[in-house]
């Protein structure tokens, strides 16, 4: 692979990695699995790139897109608190509605953003070359959120917050309100997932209807592959392994479709993401049965 | 104080499953006072218990704590009074969060604070001191996954967690029948340690005859959502399980021989 390709990779990695905390939050944390997040991470490339042909502050349009993305985890939220829809469809109601907004926004299914300001143009007067300087901008930023999503959940409100998904009566005799704490964990979620779709925006110089499609996978699969590689109680590290997770994810696609003997086309990147998220749900388990087996035979013995 | 006036709880009103839970109860307890509570399977008593700590709404009546109505408050507008122990002992805590984490959730039952970090070495220490009194040697396992703990452990951390904070009201429903006897017996004897040292009212769910009496300064029966028996003061001193027994036997009002042993059994 080369520098850069394994440089493209990281970026990706980093990007994705934010939608892999957003996913850790309502999937592991809440246990409230939403699928928002196919629409919130188009609606935060859309409203960033949307404002920055406008001419807003490129900071100032990401900032947006967050707050956008956050009313949209609200959108879920109310519509399974409220009027009892169950989670799932609550997430995909929210999640088709946003593909006609996000089209409104943008006004058009595609926005280019080649030669707009970005927020990497103030860094590009330090000299970086560009392929560098992505990875930096993009890795501070997810590196950032990760670590303040991870204090945040070791707080008394995050503590509440995993109470709420893990066991939700004794939380409430706990005296926490359980369902302030889905608004505001959906929120957060689809808020750290519209920034990964406006950095994304952002780097790759467009924003366009259909890039929101499987973002769910994905975040999952990175979720699984770091809590497979990186099991761990410790919040720091498994935060820190969301975004481990993504990046490796996205290094085994592109080694992958890079290997020739494999034969694969970019266009097969579905099938290398189910399979990949496959292996990393199989594996435990046969290591599992395998230690199993080992006992009973050593019991035996 | 608790008072209940005329408190209904009525599930599925106007459904052909309508269940009157409670038919109108009126009840004083004074502070400080220890409450034991029996009755049949389907009597009220846990719906008292929940409607008292607002999982149920009152559907009739009207529920005060001293002279504050609380009827309307929901149950989490009520845990600067109340705290409680479930009968599940996986239901008053979370099992994939350490020991510390979960007392540090019910350290923040009054107030849920700043945002700082909700664990610092000051509250490790007031939680290791708590936990040294169980003497199960929990105090060394403060990093442990709560799920990790037999449901004795559990129940035990559930109960010291119920007390963290100051409160007034303690709610325990059947705490101990999910246990071992000799853990029953602990769990009794560390409830009766918090009672009289956080000087609490307390109401008690039992099965077990021998419970109710031992505990506690009265005995209140339940059948079918009413109070049918109020037993305290001497009277109450006076009783034998047999005699519990004969007046369960009258609550039922069918000369039906009970089936002694549960409610014989346990500690």
């Amino acid at each position: 692979m080369s520098m850069f390709a394994f440089m493209g990779t990281l970026e990706i990695g980093f990007i994705y990695g934010l939608v892999a905390i957003g996913v850790y939050l309502t999937f592991r944390v809440l246990d409230f699995p939403d699928l928002t997040v196919d629409g919130s991470f188009t609606l935060g490339a859309a409203v960033a790139a949307a404002m920055i042909v406008t001419g807003f502050n490129p900071f100032l349009a990401t900032g947006c897109a967050m707050l956008a993305g956050g009313a949209a985890g609200m959108v879920t939220a109310w519509l399974n608190l409220r009027f009892n829809i169950l989670h799932l469809l609550a997430s995909i109601l929210t999640m088709t509605a946003l593909y006609t907004i996000n089209l409104r926004i943008m006004g058009k299914p595609n926005v280019a953003l080649i030669m707009e300001p970005t927020i990497l143009s103030p860094f590009e007067t330090l000299g970086i070359p560009s392929m560098y300087l992505k990875v930096i901008v993009v890795g501070i930023c997810a590196l950032l959120f990760a670590g303040l999503t991870a204090f945040f959940l070791q707080t008394q409100y995050g503590l509440a917050m995993r109470a709420t998904g893990a066991n939700p009566r004794m939380a409430q005799a706990n005296g926490i309100v359980t369902k302030e704490k889905i608004y505001i964990g959906l929120a957060l979620s689809n808020g750290l997932v519209a920034i990964a779709g406006a950095l994304f925006a952002q780097t790759n110089g467009f924003a366009d209807s259909t890039m929101g499609i499987g973002t769910i996978v994905v975040g999952l699969a990175a979720v699984i592959v770091g809590e497979t590689l990186f099991g761990s109680r410790n919040m720091w590290v498994i935060i820190i392994s969301c975004l481990l997770g993504s990046i490796l994810y996205r290094l085994a696609v592109s080694m992958a479709l890079n290997a020739d003997f494999l034969g694969f086309t970019a266009s097969d990147l579905n099938f290398i993401t189910a399979a990949l998220v496959a292996v990393a749900l199989i594996l435990p388990q046969l290591r599992r049965e395998w230690k199993a087996r080992k006992a009973a035979r050593e019991a035996q013995s | 104080m608790i008072r209940c006036e005329n408190l209904k709880v009525t599930f599925n009103a106007g459904l052909p499953t309508e269940k009157r839970a409670l038919q109108g109860i009126d009840l004083e307890i004074p502070e400080k006072e220890f409450v034991t509570v029996i009755g049949s399977n389907g009597a009220g008593k846990s719906t008292l218990l929940n409607a008292l700590a607002g999982d149920i709404r009152a559907t009739g009546g009207r529920i005060l704590f001293d002279e504050q109505d609380v009827t309307r408050l929901p149950a989490t507008g009520r845990t600067r009074d109340v705290a409680r122990v479930f009968q599940d002992p996986l239901a008053g805590t979370c099992g994939n969060m350490t020991i510390e984490e979960n007392m540090a959730l019910a350290w923040g039952r009054t107030s849920r604070g700043k945002l700082a970090f909700a664990l610092n070495g000051k509250l490790r220490n007031v939680f290791r001191e708590q936990l040294a009194r169980l003497n199960l040697g929990l105090e060394d396992r403060l990093d442990a996954d709560m799920g990790l703990l037999s449901g004795g452990q559990r129940q035990s951390v559930s109960l010291l967690m119920s007390a963290l904070q100051p409160s007034r009201i303690l709610l325990l429903d059947e705490h101990t029948a999910a246990l071992d006897p000799k853990t029953a017996a602990l769990i009794m004897d560390i409830s009766r340690q918090i009672i009289e040292e956080k000087q609490l009212t307390v109401l008690m769910v039992t099965h077990s005859m021998r419970q109710a009496l031992d505990y506690g300064s009265r005995t209140l029966m339940l059948h079918e959502g009413k109070v049918v028996f109020d037993l305290q003061g001497e009277e109450r001193a006076n009783y034998e399980v047999k005699d519990l027994l004969g007046l369960f036997a009258k609550a039922r009002g069918d000369g039906e021989e009970l089936d002694d042993d549960k409610l014989l059994l346990g500690s």
